[in-house]
Parts: C-alpha cells; sequence; structure tokens
C-alpha cells in the first residue's frame, strides 16, 4: 500500500470505533486499515448484510437463469395455449394458474410462465442497471476530478455542463432518444442495441449527480495539508491526482455507485414501463407491469414483477447504506 | 323478477317474433310525432345480446342528458376532417348529410336512406352523373336556411387535404374538377360546375370522372353535410360546427369534452330518421379506460363512445357475472384483423412458402391474442369480413382439427418451396398495440414449429404505414416479411371494404395500407366489380376478389373483429347498427 | 446582490437554449440518420390515405424542406415575436411566446401547454403539502428518538417506501381503492375536475395521485431530513446553546431544524420544479391530462411542437426552481451571503 494512503488511514484511526473494534478482538492492537475497518463495521451491520446477500442471490439468478428456469420452469417466451381460458384470456385456475410446474402462475393471452419471465427480467435489470452506473460512474468520476482539481474555466465548463443536464426533464427527455432511434444502428440491432442504448442514456444522463460530488471532494481534498506536503516534496500534477487525490475518493465512489444501481433499476423499469425499454417478447420487469395495467384482476401478474423491482432495489440501498455508514465513519445512524 | 318486467319480457319476445316474420324488419324505426308511445318506458329485461339485431329497451320518451365517455378522443368533429366510424355514427345528432345509413337493427341498418336529401340519387350518364333534391324547411341552428350551395361548398371544402387530413378521400378521386382548382381557401374564384352543379337552391349535382353505381354510399359521407361559407374558419371550425341536425354543440374542447343541447331551429316536419328523444349529449375525452370501463358498469357513463369494447380486465368481470353478461352485447365489426405476407420478401416471393405460414399459424393462440372470441372476434378464413354484402364463407387453408395448424401441411409447403428446414424473417407490429404485439409472439410460436423463425420488430403506430410497414422499400430492406394490419370497411361492401387494401395500383412509395396483395388478376376483378351494374352479380365479384387474395396467400387473416360492449343503464332504443357495427347513437335514448 | 441575479439570469437563458438545441437536434437529426427524407417525415402528419403529393405539400407547409438550422431559427423566432399560421381559412397570428402548432391536431402549442398546467400543479402542490408535513415531521422525531421503535419503525418504512416505483403503488392503490371495489368508497383517481369547478371534487379526485406520490418524496425526505438533523444536533454550536441554558424546544427548532432544513429546502426546490415540468410517471399511471401526460402523448405521436414546448417548459421550471432556492438560501441560512 502507498504512503499518501497510510497518511490518511492513520487519521481515520483517530476515530475511536478504530481502537475499540480492535480492542474487541482477542489479538493485540494493531494498525487497521480503512477497508479493514469498514469490512468490520460492515459485518457487524445484519440489515446490511441481509441486502447484500440478496444481491448476490439475484446476481446468481440472473446469471444462471436458464439453468434455473430449466429446472423449476418453462422456457420463458414458450407459451402454454392449454393454461389459458380462451374467452377472458385469464388464467383458466383460480391463483393465476399457481402449482408446482408454474410457482408464479403463468401470464394471461399466452400462459407464459410468469416465474421464468421473472427470473430472465432479473437479467435484463441488473445488467442495465449495471453497465448503466459503471458509465455514469466513470464519466462523473473523471470530470468531477477535473473540475476540482484544475478549477478556473474548465471548472466552470463543466460545472456548467452539469447544470444544463440537472435541468433536463430527464424522463421526458430519455423517452425521445428511446423512441426515435431506430431498428438497426450503430451496427447493432435487436435486444443488444436496446440494451447498449438504455445503457448509455441511462448512464449519460445520471453522471452529473455523481459528478458533483466528486467535484466537491475533490476541491476539499485539493486543500488538504498531506496534498500541500506531496506538493511541497516535487510532486506533479498526474501524481497527485492518481496517488492523492483518487485513492481517497474510492470510498464516496463506491458508496454512490451502490446507492445508483437501485436508482437505474428504477429508471429502466419506468423505461420500460412506457414501452420505451428492450422490445417484446424478451422478458422486463417494468413491460410485465405495463402489460399487467390491462389484467388487474388477475394480481398476480402486477404483483410478482412489481415485488421483484421493489425486493432488488430494497436489497441495493440496505447494502448501500451500511457501506456508507461503514466507510464515512462521520455518518451517523 | 317483477311482474312489470315479466310483462315486458313477453312484449319484447313478440318484437322478436315480429322480427323473425318480416325477415330482419324491425318496428321501431317509424318517425315518432311525440305522442304515440304512450307506455311509460319500463326497464326492459336484461339478456345477452338483447341489442343485437333488435331494439333492446323501446321507448318514445324524451328528455335527459346521455353520458359518452371515450378513452381517446374525434379525430376532429369537423364533417370534413374525420375518418373514425364512431365520430360518423355520433356525427348524424348535429349534422345532416343527403342521405344516410337507416338508423335500425341488424343489416337493414346498411340500407341507404335519404336524409337531408327527398329521395336517394337519380343517376344518369352511365352513373356519371347523380342528382338529388333537398328537403325543403332545413335550416341551420342559427336559422337559415340550407341551401344546396351549402351542401356543394361543404364537398369542397373537405377536398382541402392540407386543412382538413383525416377524411376520406373519394370525392378527391372522383369528381371530376377543373385542373386549376386546388381549394375553397386558395382559388375561391375557379369555377367548379364540371363537379357540382347548383341548378336552383334545392337541387345539386356531382359529376364523376367515371360512372360509379353505388354513389350513394359517397352521398352518406360526412363531407355533404351543409356548411355555410360564412361560418367557416378552416381548422378552427372545429371549434364551432354549424348543426342541422336536432342538436348543436355548447361547447366542443378537443382532448377535454363536448356538449350538445338542443337545436331550436330543427323540425321535426323535416326529419324522417330522428326521433331526438334525449335534451342533449355529454361526450368526456381522455378518459382511463379502465376507469370507463367500470364506471359504465356502475351507471356513471352510459356509453363508451369508441364502441370497441371493454378491456380485458372487464372483460372477465363481465363474462364472470351472469348479471352483467345480461347488460352487454357482442357485436360484430365489419374488420378484420390480418397479417399481410409481404411477396417482396424472400423467399415468400414463392406461393408455397407463403402456404407454409397459412398452415402452420396457430388460429386459436392468434384469435386469443386478439383478446379471445368476445372481445377480439371470430376466427378468420379470408380477408372480407361476414358483414360485407356478398361474404362467402370458405377455408382455403384448413388449421388442423382444433384450429391449432396444420404442422404436416406446412412442411409439405416448405418442402414444395424448396426450403423443407424453414427460413428467417421479420414481422413487424405497431408496438403501442397490446394485440398486435400478442398476435406476433403467438406467430413466432406457431411458426417456429416448422423452422420458420420470425423476428419481431414493434414500430411506433403513428409512424406504422409512413415510414414503416407501409413502406415497400422499407420491408425489402428489412427482411419484413410478415406485417400486422387491420382493416374497417367505409361502409359495408365490398368497394368500402376492399377497394383501398388489394389494389395493387394503390401501391405508393410510401403510407400503403396495402401492404402485400400484387396480383394482376386481382386487379382485374376490381375493374370487373366497379363496371358490374347489379348489386348481387357485383357482390359476387367482391367474393371473388376475395378468394383470389386468399389464394395467393398474400395475408394471413386472423380475426373478424367483434367486441364486447355494456350497455349502459336507463338507456331506451338500444341497439347495433351494422351500418358502424355499433350501437346506433341516433336512437338511444334516456328513461 | 442585482449583478449575481442579472449572471444568474443570463446562465438561465444560455442553459435554456443549450436545452432547446439538443432537443431539437434529436427529433430533426437522428431520423435523418436512420434514413428519414423530409417528405418522409411529413408523410406521418397527413392522415390515412395520403398520396405522395400530398405529403410533399406537407413537408412543404411544415417547412422540413428547408435545412435544420433554417428550422430551428424560425422556431426560436416565434417565440419571440410571434409568427403567422395558414389556418386555411385564412391566416392567423400566433402572437408571442408561440411555441408553434401541432403537427397533428394543428391547434397551438402555449394555451394547449397552459392548459394542461393546471392539472400537473394540483398535483405537485397537493403532493408536496403532503410529503414536507409528513416527511420532515417523521424525519425530525426519528432524530429526536433516534433507536426507538418509532425511529425503527419509521425508517424502515421510509427505506420501503424509496425502493418502490411509483407505477407499481399507482397501479396497486388504483386496483385496490377505486377499480376494484364497486362502491368507490375512496378517491376515483383517474379523472380531473378543475378546482374553480368544484374544490371538493377536486380535492377527492387528486387523492389518490396525491398520496400515492406524496408517499415516493416523504420516504426521501423523512431520511434527509433524519440525517439533517442527527448532523446538525451533534454539532458544536448546539452544545453552545444548550450549555447556555435554553429550552430544548428552542434549541431543536431555532438551532437544529433551521440549519437541518437548509439542505431540505435545496432539494425539494430542485423536485418540486422538476414534477411542474411534468409527472410523467404518476400522471401515466393515473391517467391524469398533466404536462407529463401531455409529453408522452406528444413523444408517441412523434408531434415535434408539443414535444419541444414541453421540454422547454419543463427546463424552464427546473433553471428557476434552482435560482430560486438560490436566493431563499440567503434568508434562511444566514452564513450565506450572496456576492
Amino acid at each position: 500500500m502507498t504512503a499518501p494512503l497510510d497518511v490518511s488511514g492513520t487519521e481515520l484511526q483517530a476515530a475511536p470505533e478504530a481502537v475499540v473494534e480492535g480492542a474487541g478482538g482477542a489479538k493485540a492492537i494493531q494498525g487497521r486499515s480503512l477497508g479493514q475497518i469498514a469490512w468490520m463495521r460492515l459485518k457487524r451491520d445484519k440489515v446490511a448484510m441481509a441486502g447484500a446477500i440478496f444481491v448476490i442471490f439475484l446476481i446468481l439468478v440472473a446469471i444462471f437463469a436458464p439453468v434455473i428456469t430449466g429446472l423449476l420452469g418453462h422456457p420463458p417466451n414458450e407459451f402454454h395455449q392449454d393454461m389459458i381460458n380462451p374467452e377472458t384470456m385469464g388464467p383458466k385456475a383460480s391463483w393465476g394458474g399457481i402449482n408446482k410446474d408454474f410457482l408464479f402462475g403463468v401470464e394471461p393471452v399466452n400462459g407464459r410462465d410468469l416465474f421464468s419471465r421473472v427470473v430472465y427480467g432479473a437479467r435484463i435489470s441488473l445488467l442495465i442497471a449495471f453497465f448503466a452506473t459503471m458509465l455514469s460512474v466513470v464519466i462523473g468520476t473523471v470530470l468531477g476530478v477535473v473540475a476540482g482539481y484544475f478549477g478556473g474555466w474548465t471548472d466552470m465548463i463543466i460545472s456548467r455542463a452539469m447544470d444544463v443536464f440537472l435541468a433536463f426533464p430527464l424522463l421526458v427527455f430519455a423517452i425521445a432518444l428511446a423512441g426515435v432511434i431506430p431498428d438497426k444502428a450503430f451496427g447493432l440491432e435487436g435486444d443488444t442495441l436496446r440494451i447498449v442504448l438504455l445503457v448509455f442514456i441511462i448512464g449519460f444522463f445520471s453522471w452529473p449527480y455523481i459528478g458533483r460530488i466528486i467535484r466537491g471532494q475533490t476541491l476539499s481534498l485539493r486543500e488538504r495539508e498531506f496534498v500541500d506536503a506531496a506538493r511541497s516534496l516535487g510532486a506533479r500534477g498526474p501524481y497527485i491526482l492518481f496517488r492523492e487525490i483518487l485513492p481517497n475518493l474510492v470510498a464516496p465512489i463506491l458508496i454512490y455507485s451502490t446507492l445508483l444501481i437501485p436508482t437505474n433499476v428504477l429508471f429502466e423499469a419506468a423505461l420500460s414501463f412506457l414501452g420505451v425499454g428492450i422490445r417484446p417478447p424478451t422478458a422486463t420487469w417494468g413491460g410485465m407491469l405495463s402489460d399487467a395495467v390491462h389484467f388487474y384482476t388477475v394480481p398476480h401478474f402486477m404483483f410478482f414483477p412489481g415485488m421483484a423491482i421493489f425486493l432488488t432495489v430494497l436489497a441495493f440501498n440496505l447494502f448501500g447504506d451500511g457501506l456508507r455508514d461503514a466507510l464515512d465513519p462521520r455518518s451517523s445512524r | 323478477m317483477t311482474r312489470r318486467s315479466l310483462v315486458v319480457a313477453t312484449l319484447s319476445g313478440a318484437l322478436l317474433l315480429g322480427v323473425a316474420a318480416c325477415g330482419g324488419g324491425s318496428t321501431s324505426t317509424s318517425p315518432s310525432g311525440g305522442s304515440t308511445g304512450e307506455a311509460a318506458a319500463p326497464a326492459a329485461a336484461d339478456a345477452f345480446n338483447a341489442g343485437i339485431g333488435k331494439v333492446f329497451n323501446p321507448s318514445d320518451k324524451k328528455g335527459g342528458v346521455i353520458k359518452f365517455a371515450i378513452s381517446d378522443d374525434f379525430d376532429s368533429v369537423d364533417p370534413a376532417d374525420t375518418y373514425y366510424g364512431f365520430a360518423w355514427d355520433f356525427l348524424r345528432v348535429y349534422g345532416r348529410s343527403l342521405v344516410t345509413y337507416k338508423p335500425a337493427p341488424g343489416q337493414e341498418g346498411n340500407q341507404v336512406v335519404p336524409d337531408l336529401a327527398e329521395s336517394l340519387g337519380q343517376a344518369s350518364d352511365d352513373n356519371k352523373t347523380w342528382t338529388y333534391k333537398l328537403r325543403t324547411g332545413v335550416k341551420f341552428e342559427d336559422g337559415t336556411p340550407v341551401k344546396s350551395a351549402d351542401v356543394k361548398y361543404a364537398v369542397l371544402r373537405s377536398l382541402d387535404k392540407k386543412t382538413f387530413p383525416n377524411g376520406p378521400t373519394y370525392f378527391n378521386d372522383w369528381l371530376d374538377l377543373p385542373k386549376d382548382f386546388v381549394s375553397v381557401y386558395k382559388t375561391p374564384d375557379v369555377k367548379t360546375d364540371s363537379a357540382i352543379e347548383t341548378p336552383d337552391d334545392q337541387t345539386i349535382v356531382f359529376h364523376l370522372k367515371k360512372g360509379y353505381a353505388g354513389f350513394d354510399n359517397f352521398a352518406a359521407l360526412p363531407g355533404t353535410i351543409p356548411v355555410p361559407q360564412a361560418k367557416d374558419t378552416g381548422v378552427k371550425y372545429r371549434e364551432h360546427v354549424v348543426a342541422t341536425g336536432p342538436y348543436m354543440f355548447k361547447s366542443a374542447e378537443a382532448g377535454k369534452g363536448y356538449s350538445l343541447v338542443r337545436n331550436p331551429n330543427w323540425d321535426q316536419a323535416t326529419d324522417q330518421i330522428r326521433k331526438a328523444l334525449p335534451d342533449g349529449y355529454e361526450i368526456e375525452a381522455k378518459a382511463n379506460a379502465d376507469d370507463l370501463d367500470n364506471r359504465l358498469i356502475s351507471g356513471d357513463v352510459q356509453v363508451d363512445l369508441a364502441g370497441t369494447g371493454v378491456q380485458p380486465a372487464a372483460l372477465s368481470r363481465v363474462l364472470g357475472d351472469p348479471a352483467l353478461k345480461a347488460r352487454s352485447d357482442n357485436p360484430t365489426a365489419a374488420r378484420t384483423w390480418y397479417w399481410s405476407i409481404i411477396g417482396d420478401v424472400k423467399p415468400l416471393d414463392n406461393l408455397d412458402c407463403r402456404k407454409a405460414i397459412q398452415f402452420a399459424a396457430d388460429k386459436v393462440a392468434l384469435q386469443t391474442a386478439y383478446n379471445g372470441p368476445f372481445a377480439g372476434g371470430d376466427i378468420a378464413t379470408s380477408l372480407m369480413p361476414p358483414s360485407i354484402a356478398g361474404h362467402q364463407d370458405f377455408n382455403l387453408y384448413p388449421a388442423g382439427a382444433d384450429n391449432h395448424g396444420d404442422v404436416a401441411k406446412a412442411k409439405e409447403a416448405l418442402t414444395a418451396c424448396g426450403q423443407p428446414n424453414g427460413f428467417a424473417i421479420n414481422a413487424a407490429y405497431r408496438a403501442d398495440r397490446p394485440k398486435e404485439k400478442q398476435a406476433g409472439e403467438a406467430l413466432q410460436q406457431a411458426l417456429a414449429r416448422v423452422g420458420i423463425k420470425l423476428t419481431l420488430k414493434g414500430y411506433p403506430a403513428g409512424d406504422y404505414f409512413a415510414l414503416y410497414a407501409g413502406k415497400p422499400s422499407f420491408n425489402k430492406e428489412n427482411n419484413i416479411g410478415l406485417a400486422a394490419n387491420g382493416w374497417g370497411a367505409d361502409w359495408n361492401d365490398g368497394f368500402g371494404f376492399l377497394s383501398q387494401i388489394v389494389d395493387s395500383r394503390t401501391i405508393r412509395e410510401a403510407g400503403n395500407y396495402n401492404m402485400s396483395v400484387k396480383d394482376p388478376a386481382v386487379d382485374a376483378l376490381i375493374d370487373k366489380a366497379m363496371t358490374t351494374a347489379d348489386a348481387t352479380a357485383r357482390n359476387g365479384v367482391w367474393a371473388e376478389v376475395d378468394k383470389k387474395v386468399m389464394e395467393d396467400s398474400y395475408v394471413l387473416p386472423a380475426v373478424w373483429a367483434k367486441a364486447l360492449t355494456v350497455r349502459g343503464k336507463g338507456l331506451t332504443n338500444v341497439f347495433v347498427n351494422d351500418a358502424y357495427g355499433l350501437y346506433d347513437y341516433l336512437a338511444l335514448g334516456v328513461q | 446582490m442585482v449583478t449575481y441575479l442579472i449572471r444568474r439570469l443570463i446562465g438561465a437563458v444560455v442553459m435554456l437554449a443549450v436545452v432547446s438545441m439538443v432537443t431539437f437536434s434529436i427529433f430533426f437529426v437522428v431520423p435523418r440518420w436512420a434514413g428519414a427524407t423530409p417528405v418522409d417525415m411529413a408523410t406521418r402528419y397527413v392522415g390515412r390515405t395520403a398520396s405522395a403529393e400530398m405529403a410533399q405539400v406537407a413537408a412543404q407547409r411544415l417547412g422540413f424542406l428547408d435545412p435544420v438550422i433554417v428550422q430551428y431559427g424560425r422556431w426560436v423566432k416565434a417565440i419571440f415575436v410571434g409568427a403567422d399560421y395558414d389556418y386555411g381559412a385564412g391566416v392567423e397570428h400566433c402572437s408571442a411566446p408561440c411555441f408553434g402548432y401541432s403537427f397533428l391536431s394543428r391547434l397551438p402549442v402555449w394555451p394547449d401547454m397552459l392548459d394542461r398546467l393546471p392539472v400537473t400543479a394540483s398535483l405537485a402542490i397537493g403532493a408536496a403539502v403532503i410529503w414536507l408535513i409528513a416527511g420532515v415531521a417523521t424525519g425530525v422525531l426519528s432524530a429526536l428518538k433516534r433507536g426507538s421503535f418509532f425511529d425503527r419503525a419509521a425508517m424502515s418504512v421510509a427505506l420501503a417506501g424509496v425502493s418502490l416505483p411509483i407505477f407499481f403503488t399507482g397501479l396497486v392503490s388504483l386496483v385496490v381503492f377505486s377499480y376494484g371495489n364497486p362502491f368507490r368508497v375512496t378517491a376515483p383517481g383517474s379523472t380531473y375536475t378543475p378546482f374553480e369547478q368544484n374544490p371538493a371534487t377536486w380535492a377527492y379526485n387528486l387523492l389518490l395521485p396525491w398520496i400515492t406520490l406524496a408517499f415516493l418524496y416523504a420516504a426521501g425526505y423523512a431520511r434527509l431530513t433524519r440525517a439533517g438533523m442527527l448532523e446538525t444536533m451533534g454539532e458544536d454550536y448546539i452544545r453552545t446553546a444548550r450549555a447556555k441554558g435554553l429550552p430544548e424546544r428552542s434549541v431543536v427548532v431555532r438551532h437544529g431544524l433551521r440549519a437541518a432544513l437548509t439542505p431540505i429546502i435545496t432539494i425539494f426546490g430542485l423536485d418540486f420544479g422538476l414534477l411542474l415540468g411534468g409527472a410523467v410517471l404518476t400522471e401515466s399511471t393515473f391517467s391524469l391530462p398533466g404536462i407529463g401526460k401531455y409529453a408522452i402523448d406528444a413523444i408517441i405521436a412523434n408531434d415535434l411542437p408539443k414535444v419541444m414546448g414541453v421540454t422547454m417548459l419543463a427546463a424552464f421550471f427546473v433553471v428557476f426552481a434552482s435560482l430560486i432556492v438560490d436566493l431563499l438560501y440567503a434568508v434562511v441560512d444566514p452564513r450565506v451571503r450572496l456576492s
């Protein structure tokens, strides 16, 4: 580990918890890095850990969707017309057709396995949320650091740009953009194009939120003693940026990206709900909800995708909250 | 059941017998002098389809306001600028065209009867010249008498598609207009007597480029509803359409609502078809569709103006509850939902490959996708729906015993076409239409059974015909072999239904409704139908057109549309008029 | 102060200009990439049985044949000086601010938007009152009784609240309270009655959307207020205030709450501005004919003048909300001086 980080590490160790925690362990008191302290705190936060476990579970579900549906369900786009009452288009059996073959029942009209569709929906939802978050974190961090570190005109332009982005009626704009993009563009088509497009739209419009935070942090870090010290020792721009400032931004970046993921899950669901997301028949939670609007008399149809969105967002929020408490000793709980 | 309604039940039973006896006739269409009906108007017994082929709850009681609601809106209430069936049905309460469809239940509604004119059109010069005599004593809502010049002006203004883009173009296509005429606004001084003459205030004469025996159907278009030139404000005329019918606008706010009150200058003596029972109409636009159904059921709203039937959620409620089902009707619309099979795209240029799609399609799944037998329609085996005069039932591509498709036959056809393992094409549909999305998914599943791989492409409904599936070059470039389509008749004969969708000579660069039918033999048959004077023979030719299109396999018919509609509480004189496939709005009254 | 104001105003105008340029190019440049010609683009606005010739006429009428930059210039000019529009039966002057005429309904956009504004404003104001009261009160109480059962329960509900998409809660509340029961014991939630027509019906019809929308925001505000309160109550000056013997109530309200509320005001200003520009999801879930629904309908129909108008209106609200928030800062937070 590099020296500058140790500097900040020692600074943090002044916080009483670090000592108490050390005392809690049987081993002798020794210096702990920021990461170790955070991990200790996080482990004690049962709610956050529950969130984390659910998130891991979700990721596994998304990755192994074909295996899971192979064992417990049917292919997500397969019709089961025999499960449907043709007159009302609703499931023939009561309780939405829930039984051991169809764990969540069947979709009205075509009798598709709701369980499989919810499972596959996790893929789209997480994929887009993760990549969109990565995109906005990268843009936000780079521009935030540049603005905060260089100041002056650079800061002025980037800050104005952030203001413009924040002034955009985001959802309206995203819908407009998702609506006018043709079916085949940039050498891509079908689901791939839509996913890339959504990642781009969501990521591109959320960067200013993270950018502002990073800019603020950089501004204050720039004036800190250890940066001054490095500078007086002859360190130059890039060194200070990458070795002194960036490592100190890891914590806020980690916290805000964890908290941005659930927002992006909601964003993707909203776009799919409004019909500008992924195209059918690919299953998405938002898209299923928007289909369920017309079938509110079969409540299981809206319940499962709705709960899937809710639990996913909740889990990320719980984990994100815990992470913030663990990483940021000043935050109070 | 109370004794009172029992009596009524027998009464309507008797009526039903009467209907059967005189072969579709009805006793309810005689004009009422206001005092003939002495009965107090008790509630009639509810029964499923009680408003089809007969009048439900007949009454002559005047008064009350009928509450309409619609989840969308009129395209325009200006007669020159509307192409919705419900609008054509409704605007008869405030406007009088030269002739119109008889307000009568069932087939009888297809009959054209004189309205503003004294009689149907007098044809001469090989059906190229049509003369109508206007009734005397008809006035606009401000008391000015209606003259033939007002009808002429109305028709001429409706030709201006720049100002009125929504309306039909029959007059543009058929009237013998002078070359230098652009529009009544741009070229007001150009003489238009070569197209329409008004020798006196009560006479109007139309001159066509070529003869057409069915011109009365043109004269029934809303475009012939008179418009006083002095009151015409172009686009803004829809804010206050000047009434000739028994009701006039009190307010008209597009996107919000409309309210109509009695027109003091309408005279029952000049009108043989209207009873003008209610005191007015209230129309609420842009209502929430699901909420609208619930309000219709609870009685808060009496008529769903669009008449396209209840939403899926209400459907299960209505079908599941016998009391509610008894309050509903299941009318057939003159509309077919189908998929165009586009021969421009390989390998669909091969007839056998097109046939493979016909055989492989799961007709039941398609029907369910279009919302099932009640709200969707009957499984269609040809393009022309049964409510069109001259329709003949035939099925060239039996889809197996259970209608789930004939996989063996489909594979045979694929082998015959040289693609035994199937092929891959794209299918276009309107992204904001759930039924078409569902139908696309159903086709995708069904065709996969024989190796035909379908990729679904949703396009915005607003641009569907202009930029996507209605544009042949787009289909070719994007390998669109199947495209969701649907068509409703402008009026119920072969011409009114087929002429816009199977004539290959109408195919343009973009904006086509005919996406696939390209067969000179079909075109020749259409020409033959146009020149056949005898109606029965003519209908026979249109049936041949239908059969030829199916032989060519350019169209995969899905359903002949039906709708499950709820009769509003407290309405009288409820019946479905076949001309519109909707409740006849002219006849409705309130208890 | 005056120079600050002027600077901010200029900034706001520049921002609106940038927003308009970006939106305009999305609708004109992107379809061209996709290979649409001006006539193609016009075809969608000419009705069911359009001929190529009519599409050409429409393209000309809508000005699609001119370069994009000229079209943009015309659009900007109309806002400031108005424009003339051929109404069929004569030319009508559309006075400034003229946002053009809908391509489809051919009605002027500006009065149309003004018409929708009361719906969105009613929704936003009603919901804001509820969420501010509920959110801030919950947050303060939670902070003061930190760790109590109330605190835990309130924060759990709040966390659930921020994790629920509004189109799901809205749908569920519609089904449970409006559609589902035949008696409509609660508000219908899918119609709008103007306030001036009948205030009671107005409130009754909006109750469901208000509560649904407010729940989402109240949850966020409770969390924010709680965090803010905890932070300020730990500050030195609070300790000082306590030390000099001020009554606890006065410490909490005059010192703690005041400082904790400052960030809430910023966020509230921005949230409220954003909402006024169209509560897209709420309005589409509840079918309320507000700005947001207008925007969605316009986008789906590709009705460019409407989309432009609504984007500008929404951006206007956000920009001016942030301006007002900054000015308010000076009043609430004594540490801020505008220079």
